[in-house]
């Protein structure tokens, strides 16, 4: 179990002297708060012997009161060093653990739920943090004083002591055995919890279908069950929780009872003084809740593992895609510039199934703009995919610049490889933040031309508050098209070496599209872009095309020879033109 | 909804209104409340018996043994007592705190999925599951535990300062010196520990929500490497976290010692002022030992109060989002009435009246669309995405009401039948196949009883047989959340045999718009004939197939029908839909 912990030894060696603080902090908590008993006593025997010496009181009372003030600070700095430190873990924790799944790649995100991931980040954050902080605090508090009570009494008062401890074993024994029932028993509660938030979720992700077959009962019974096995495995954990926290109190009076009967007579006998008997009284009562501490340590510490090893499994999962470490003399990494070249690639999405793209080979000089065409399926997305190596193509089939693609730095290539993706994705921000996304530092009249290149600078008066209106599931809702364009301002204002239009323009009307992928051509001068469109009129601008048909090139050039040339792209061509003149 | 309504202030309406779920747990309540006023004699009278046993058996001018043996026999029973109250109220409480919420969640997912798709297509799904789900929960808490401790708390605290004075007036009055300074914290620290727990309540959530974003939108991130971006994004609102979690822990750290701190306080001025009194003969050392016990007794509730007070009113301002849903009325109006099935031996025809809709004012979708489908016809709609082709199902099957016109099965307008039976006459499927945990026999039943024959027969005729045959459990073949571990085809099949098997004379087929592979196609072709076969059905159309076997086609067009007839007629008119058609299925018309 304590293995896991491994990973946090970074942390543990950064903050060992606040832990080292704490524990001091702790130390002299314990300590205020033992020396107190003893004054008790004093005080009591003082007063137990008659006309006491006011004087000698005050200054008991006094000290008492100095002390508090002491064990205030203790306690403050208890928290401060060590819960403060455990807080700064888990908030370091959880920055590594982005700062780790930024690096993966998409098949990753593919291949997990979401919520999987983030419960990563919440719950499993939350036991670790638990783990570093109040389970030391706890074991520490909880051993020190139990060690130093039993030391007293069976010190001062030998013959008491053995009787009075007697529930202790008990208690211990309770703690432990009860916390790991309750730990299994909370863990079956939770995970009727989830079950109960699945049900939820799913009626409602699949509401169509209820209403459409008439059967919203079923989901209502559905769900009723679940809440009936949800209310069993709370009842069972409450018949342990509803008899824990009790027969710790029993257990505590319990011990009460020994002192007033064994200790009453001890007193009666004259061995022990009435101060004696109030002292062990308060020791009995400091007792009692740092072993009950001490007993959820164990348990807490169990947790801590657990979630840390959920967390190690995310951390050991190796990015697929490596950067690679081409660089200039000067140590900087070389930046992807010059002819894109396809030699031979053949590509599948993972190893046995049908290839999705083959043979391909074909060069785009420096500052080419060129199109894409093909139907669906034809492996279009696949190839400009491969290009910022979202996928990884096999080695020595992509060059840029006469350098395979897989030897730059990933981070440099990215930046020179732009893509615009047809499933256009935006972030519950605003529009300006959502286009400003590629570029955090653009100024107003550079996000404002993006607007403009993208047209969507024509929309914003539309919206409630201009291009500060918020998007995304709790903004406003905004149409495909208009979203698309918001996503092609994103790639403008980043204006990378090499740029690539996945049909992202494919949701705005033909005339609109065709317009912007001219300027945008234009634009581009002197730099390479790559235009993916089902429209022949929006490629008709481009240097050349090429023509994919089941992964293969089944035709490359011009748009005037393309539509000379019988095929699939001339006869798409005819097609849109009769439609084009129609209208 | 706002989420944001995590704490406010006490609402007395709102309260009466969550206490109202009390009613059938009386007994419970009654019980538990006897069993809390036991635990609390309890937990005051064990330091009046020690005072008791001291004063008048252990220091006595005679001491006497068998007192002291009675005494410590009356502290048995009452501890035995307390520890048996203890569990009898909290069991108690939890039974009705489970079975009240239960009650507030059945009736809430019950009343939320009864509402119209328009409102919850506008609301977002995860917060509704929050509201059923930890609004809810908040709640039971506040029965099953918040109540009964908190009134617990009061009443010792009560309790104590009553047995102070019955002990020793004096003394009583000394040990309350503390009183007002530790309310005064008390306050002070309620009101910050309140600003705190929202701060960090709200930082908390603002990093899981970015965090659940940019798990999604990663593709995003890393296209443009943006990644040191992002991770600068993340790490600011990380440590704004970190920021309102140290806030919060000093309000603790600061308000926790200074409680036990002014309890040691009390206690040095027990021992003093005791000792003065002592010696006037009127505090005797029994008293003296129960108070110092009694001292910590009052001052512990005192650190749980105020957070029990920070945990009701989040029970409440919970509270109030689920009464707020609970009283959200956007139901599809029904006219309620007998459920007769329409006579479908002949099959039922559909009708649509000049009918116009809109979802959003000023902004039509439909600008008056009529036409006819006989009984036992296919036709199908073809158009381009946003030319109203999905909101002709969504009407057809009455998720929404049309704006004017009117839509009629077998003659009678769709609004004038009852909503059960409208329902189980036309039903709407979406090839975009939304499955549920569970087996494939929940999925294709939905909790209605049918036979294993029916079920295998629906199967049969959807051709979705030959997968049940290749999977061990047939029918009870479990299928992972959302149905991931099926193929795309062998998922629609369900669907179909879905229908199927629930036999609505009218359908209404959306079919998916991404493409289809070859295999696909071919598992699901069958499939799809024999699911329209003798029935009537509009077909949202996509895949050529589907397209060329219908009756008839309509053709869409900005909100109206612009063409129609066979595929054949519509070619040769060599109008919008030839043009179309070759278009979307790339045939040269060379």
């Amino acid at each position: 179990m304590l293995s896991e912990y491994k990973r946090l030894a970074p942390w543990f060696k950064k903050y060992l002297p606040m832990y080292i603080a704490g524990v001091i902090c702790l130390l002299l908590t314990d300590a205020g708060l033992l020396y107190v008993p003893r004054l008790t006593r004093e005080a009591v025997d003082i007063i137990a012997a008659g006309s006491p010496d006011l004087h000698l009181i005050l200054r008991i009372s006094v000290i008492m009161v100095v002390i508090s003030l002491f064990v205030v600070i203790g306690r403050f700095g208890w928290r401060f060093f060590i819960t403060g430190s455990a807080r700064r873990i888990e908030s370091g924790l959880r920055g590594l653990l982005f700062e780790h799944i930024l690096k993966l790649q998409p098949g990753f995100f593919e291949e997990r739920k979401t919520g999987d991931i983030m419960a990563r980040f919440t719950n499993d954050m939350r036991a670790i943090r638990m783990a570093c902080g109040m389970a030391i605090v706890s074991l520490i508090d909880g051993v020190f004083m139990a060690a130093f009570i039993l030391v007293i009494l069976f010190i001062d008062y030998p013959s008491l002591a053995g009787w009075i401890i007697i529930p202790l074993p008990v208690l211990a024994v309770l703690v432990l055995g009860m916390g790991r029932l309750l730990g299994k028993r909370t863990k079956r509660v939770q995970e009727g919890f989830a079950a109960l938030s699945s049900i939820v979720q799913e009626t409602f992700a699949g509401i169509r279908v209820f209403k459409t077959m008439s059967r919203e009962q079923y989901a209502v019974e559905k769900f009723s069950e679940s809440n009936d096995e949800y209310i069993r495995r709370t009842l069972s954990l409450v018949r342990i929780w509803g008899l824990f926290f009790p027969l710790i109190n029993f257990l505590a009076g319990c011990t009460t009872l020994l002192l007033l009967w064994f200790g009453g007579l001890q007193v009666m006998d004259g061995k022990m003084s009435p101060g004696d008997f109030a002292a062990v009284l308060s020791y009995l009562n400091l007792l009692v809740w740092p072993m009950m501490g001490a007993g959820f340590t164990i348990n807490w510490l169990e947790r801590g593992a657990a979630s840390l090893s959920r967390i190690g499994e995310l951390l050991d999962v190796e990015p697929e895609i490596k950067s690679g470490d081409a660089q200039t003399d000067d140590g900087i990494p070389v930046a992807p510039v010059g002819d894109i070249d396809f030699r031979d690639l053949n590509f599948s999405w993972s190893e046995g199934t049908d290839a999705v793209l083959e043979g391909i080979s074909f060069s785009i000089p420096r500052g080419a703009a060129v199109g894409i065409f093909g139907r669906t399926g034809s492996g279009k997305s696949c190839l400009v995919n491969l290009l910022p190596r979202l996928y990884d193509p096999p080695p020595q089939t992509i060059f840029i610049g006469g350098r395979d693609i897989r030897t730059y730095d990933l981070q440099t290539l990215r930046k020179s490889v732009g893509l615009v993706q047809q499933e256009s994705f935006l972030f519950s921000e605003t529009i300006k933040e959502n286009i400003s996304f590629t570029a955090g530092d653009a100024a107003d009249e550079r996000i404002m031309e993006a607007a403009e290149f993208s047209t969507i600078a024509r929309d914003l008066k539309e919206f409630p508050f201009g291009w500060d209106t918020m998007v995304g599931e709790r903004g406003h809702s905004l149409s495909g098209g208009q979203k698309q364009r918001i996503a092609v301002s994103r790639a403008y204002l980043t204006d990378p070496e090499i740029l690539i239009f996945d049909d992202c323009l494919s949701a705005v009307d033909a005339e609109t599209e065709s317009k912007i992928l001219r300027q945008f051509i234009e634009k581009r001068k002197g730099r390479t872009s790559i235009i993916i469109s089902n429209r022949t009129s929006s490629l008709s601008a481009a240097d050349f095309i090429i023509v994919l048909e089941n992964g293969r090139i089944s035709a490359k050039g011009p748009h005037e020879r393309l539509i000379k040339e019988s095929g699939l792209y001339r006869s798409i061509y005819r097609l849109q033109q009769v439609e084009h003149e129609r209208r | 909804m706002n989420e944001d309504k995590i704490i406010k202030g006490f609402d007395p309406i709102i309260m009466k209104r969550l206490v109202s779920y009390l009613k059938p747990y009386r007994m419970q309540t009654i019980v538990a409340s006897a069993a809390l006023i036991v635990l609390i004699l309890s937990e005051l009278l064990v330091p009046v018996i020690i005072q008791y046993s001291i004063d008048n058996h252990i220091l006595a001018e005679t001491v006497s043994v068998s007192g002291l043996r009675t005494d410590s026999i009356m502290l048995m029973i009452l501890l035995a007592g307390g520890l048996a109250a203890s569990f009898v109220q909290v069991y108690l409480m939890s039974v009705a705190g489970q079975g009240i919420m239960k009650t507030l969640r059945v009736e809430l997912l019950e009343h939320t999925a009864g509402q119209s798709l328009a409102f919850l297509g506008g609301t977002p799904v995860g917060s509704l599951v929050t509201r059923i789900t930890n609004d809810v929960e908040t709640i039971s808490e506040l029965f099953s535990t918040v109540i009964m401790t908190l009134i617990k708390n009061l009443l010792v605290m009560a309790g104590v300062i009553g047995v102070l004075f019955y002990l020793n007036v004096n003394l009583g009055l000394v040990t309350l010196l503390t009183l007002p300074p530790a309310m005064i914290i008390t306050l002070i620290f309620r009101g910050r520990a309140r600003t705190a727990y929202r701060r960090v309540r709200e930082k908390i959530s603002a990093v899981n929500s970015f965090l659940s974003e940019h798990i999604s939108g990663m593709k995003v991130v890393q296209v443009f490497a943006r990644e040191a971006a992002v991770q600068a994004l993340f790490d600011r609102r990380n440590s704004e976290l970190l920021t309102a979690d140290f806030s919060e822990m000093y309000v603790f750290a600061v308000f926790r010692p200074l409680i036990s701190f002014l309890s040691t306080f009390s206690l040095a001025a027990v021992i003093y002022f005791g000792a003065g009194l002592n010696t006037r003969g009127t505090v005797t050392l029994g008293v003296l030992i129960a108070f110092l016990d009694l001292v910590r007794k009052f001052f512990r509730p005192l650190q749980q109060i105020s957070e029990q007070f920070t945990i009701m009113q989040s029970a409440i301002a919970g509270g109030e989002r689920v009464f707020d849903l609970l009283d959200t009325e956007d139901r599809i109006p029904d006219c309620g009435g007998a459920c007769t099935d329409l006579d479908s031996d002949a099959g039922i025809d559909l009708c649509f009246d000049d009918v116009r809709f809109s979802y959003k004012d000023g902004e039509p979708v439909l600008r008056g669309v009529s036409f006819e489908v006989a009984a036992g016809e296919t036709i199908a709609i073809v158009g381009y995405t946003g030319s109203g082709k999905t909101t002709i199902a969504n009407l057809a099957a009455r998720f929404w009401d049309a704006d004017e016109g009117r839509i009629l099965f077998a003659g009678l307008d769709s609004r004038k039948l009852p909503l059960a039976l409208l329902r189980r006459t036309v039903q709407a499927v979406q090839q975009d196949v939304f499955l549920f945990s569970g087996t494939i026999r929940d999925n294709i039943a939905l909790g209605r009883d049918f036979s294993d024959e029916q079920l295998l027969a629906a199967a049969e005729t959807s051709c979705l047989k030959p997968v049940l045959d290749r999977l061990d459990t047939g029918l009870d073949h479990e299928l992972s959340e959302g149905g991931t571990n099926l193929s795309g085809g062998q998922r629609q099949l369900i669907a179909f045999t879905r229908v199927i098997a629930h036999d609505p004379p009218v359908l209404i087929l959306d079919e998916a718009t991404a493409s289809i592979d070859t295999e696909t196609e071919k598992l699901i072709q069958a499939g799809l004939h024999n699911l329209l076969r003798d029935r009537t059905a509009i077909v949202i159309a996509h895949r050529l197939s589907t397209i060329r076997d219908a009756d008839r086609i309509l053709v869409l067009g900005s909100g109206r029908i612009i063409e129609s007839g066979t595929h054949t007629e519509l070619l040769e008119l060599k109008g919008f839909y030839s043009n179309l058609y070759n278009l979307q299925f790339g045939l040269s018309a060379d």
